[in-house]
């Protein structure tokens, strides 16, 4: 369906011209073996059929009608190899198969464009889930900022200091969390937006991975990492700001899922031409039936507003954009590891600069 | 009120950013003036002379490097402080080697807009260090005359490209360096190839003063723009 144009052309034209040749072979052998033209006009009519059925547009469907009007005339009829449009039956049968034509075209069109409308409501559908998703999970931070900062106007002199403060933290925390979801969303957009393809630059590994703890440890503090990363100098071409994010949801989506964790790993090791990041713990594992739609973005059995599915989708999403996979399971030890790969040499790059 | 203050500028479209901006500076002994416009901006600026430029590069009018090219061609020093988007670094590179001091991303805290202000402001003061002058932060100390790097105490052996790094960067202390301008200011050269020679003298210096992924307690990675080294 989404085929170039040149490639539509090539395509129509050669299913015409397959199907006419074949119903003047079959044509030909019939009338050698059974000596008789009456099956003929009925072959081309199925040939004009079928083109019309398998081609774009009612072009070739006409052309294939008038070349078989032709042939049916000028070799199949009597008299042979001679147009004669004289007679009341041949020019019958030539507006027959241009109903044909036009009839089944017009019923191809019809179809294609039904199912073109149908997958866009589906697109539609999707796109609107996933904004009703977000926007439920807007809300709720925004009824807590919204709220706090009426309630501290309003009641300026009447609440304790202590307990501004408390509220004006929360507010703070709910606009932290705002920040991390936005720029989630902006990192998707970043990739599917106007099909741009992701500029990867040699990044240096250790400074990539102490920027995500740095990040990592300015929200949670408390939360200790046990790293491994290999000795060598080590560089890996990626977009550093997506990968640093994945990195980050990944980390962060332990700390908030993973119930009774008490320790979580960073690890990343070399093989195969592949830079490969792991990040496990020791928490309650993931439910095996949510295993196989992790990654996907759905939002069903959402807790609240700690949602996981739009930050492992976006993870998900930034990975394949570079061309790299990402899995998740758990750990025969307990608790879960999440695992991705992105190759250490940059793959002969297609003009992929985007501009600037 | 007293009139020796530091005066600074913030050039923001956004009303309640600069509100919230000017409040923190205020608050912390600052004098504040605001701009809403690149023309606002330039208008300010010419006559008030401020010491310290906050400026967001989203104007409605012009784009805010233009401003940064005024101030930079009236032969001002100000420093400058970008206000930045997240993931833009080919932005934040272009404003730096423009003329800007520093950048600082947006959404930001007050602790982080005060470090950098401080740091802007303090890179003005002193000036490029001059010889004699010894560097300190923290546990590290450097001398520039013995072109030596103590670490809490102890000489650290450093190659001398290793010693021309870490004295280039702690000479503008607190403010990045982008990449291009360590690799000018250490090799003479703008050859962008020698990034990588950069990054793998950075990753020995890292490792000599005993830094581990997520505890770099002295120079500050910046992923795709450069390095910024502690000044406090």
């Amino acid at each position: 369906m989404l085929m170039e144009r040149p490639k539509k052309v090539l395509r129509s034209s050669a299913i015409t011209v397959l199907l006419l040749a074949g119903a003047l072979l079959s044509s030909m052998l019939i009338q050698e073996i059974l000596a008789a033209d009456a099956a003929v006009p009925s072959l081309f009519i199925l040939a004009v059929f079928l083109v019309a059925l398998f081609t774009d547009g009612y072009i070739y469907g006409i052309i294939a009608s008038l070349v078989s009007v032709w042939a049916v005339n000028y070799a199949f009829t009597a008299p042979y190899f001679m147009l004669s449009l004289t007679i009341p039956e041949n020019l019958f049968s030539a507006f027959v198969m241009l109903a044909v034509t036009i009839s089944t075209s017009t019923l191809t069109v019809q179809r294609r464009r039904q199912q073109q409308v149908r997958s866009e409501i589906a697109q539609e559908t999707m796109r609107a889930n996933l904004l009703r998703a977000i926007s439920h999970d807007l809300r709720t931070p925004l009824t807590t900022i919204y709220g706090s900062c009426s309630a501290i106007i309003e009641n300026y002199d009447k609440l304790p200091k202590a307990q501004q403060i408390k509220l004006l933290g929360e507010v703070r925390e709910e606009a932290e969390w705002l920040i991390r979801m936005v720029e989630n969303l902006l990192s998707v957009t970043r990739i599917d937006g106007g099909r741009v393809h992701i500029v990867k630059t040699p990044t240096v590994l250790e400074e990539l991975i102490d920027s995500v703890l740095i990040k990592f440890r300015k929200r949670y503090p408390g939360q200790s990492v046990s790293v491994d990363i290999p000795e060598e100098f080590v560089m890996v071409p990626m977009d550093a700001v997506l990968v640093e994010q994945v990195l980050v949801n990944i980390l962060e989506n332990a700390v908030q899922h993973a119930t009774g964790m008490r320790r979580l790993w960073l690890r990343v090791w070399c093989e195969d031409g592949r830079a490969v990041f792991e990040v496990a713990d020791d928490g309650c594992g993931i439910a095996r039936d949510r295993l196989p739609t992790l990654f996907s973005g759905r939002m069903d059995g959402a807790d609240g507003h700690k949602n996981m599915g739009i930050g492992l989708s976006v993870c998900a999403t930034i990975i394949k954009a570079h061309g790299g996979g990402i899995t998740a399971a758990n750990r025969p030890e307990g608790g879960a590891v999440f695992r991705f790969w992105l190759a250490l040499e940059d793959a002969p790059p297609p003009a992929r600069r985007k501009g600037g | 009120m007293s009139n020796n203050k530091y005066k600074v500028l913030i050039v923001d479209d956004e009303a309640n950013i600069c509100s919230f901006i000017a409040a923190i500076l205020e608050s912390n002994g600052y004098q504040v003036l605001t701009a809403g416009t690149c023309l606002q901006g330039r208008l300010v600026f010419s006559t008030h002379n401020p010491d310290l430029i906050v400026l967001d590069l989203g104007l409605p009018d012009e784009d805010g490097s233009a401003l940064i090219r005024t101030v930079r061609e009236a032969g001002c020093a100000a420093p400058i402080l970008v206000l930045s988007a997240r993931s833009d670094e080919s932005e934040k590179i272009a404003a730096l080697d423009l003329g800007a001091n520093d950048y600082i991303t947006k959404p930001f805290g007050t602790g982080e807009l005060l470090a950098r202000v401080r740091a802007a402001l303090r890179t003005v003061r002193t000036g490029a260090a001059t010889p004699g002058e010894v560097f300190h932060v923290r546990g590290l100390t450097i001398n520039y005359d013995a072109r030596t790097v103590t670490l809490d105490g102890e000489e650290v052996r450093l190659t001398q490209t290793e010693f021309n790094i870490v004295a280039l960067m702690a000479q503008h202390a607190g403010k990045v360096m982008t990449y291009s301008a360590l690799i000018q200011g250490v090799w003479g050269t703008s050859d962008t190839g020698s990034i990588k020679k950069l990054q793998v003298n950075m990753a020995n210096i890292r490792k000599k003063l005993g830094a581990r992924p997520g505890e770099n307690p002295y120079i500050l990675n910046e992923l795709g723009v450069g390095y910024r080294m502690y000044s406090e």
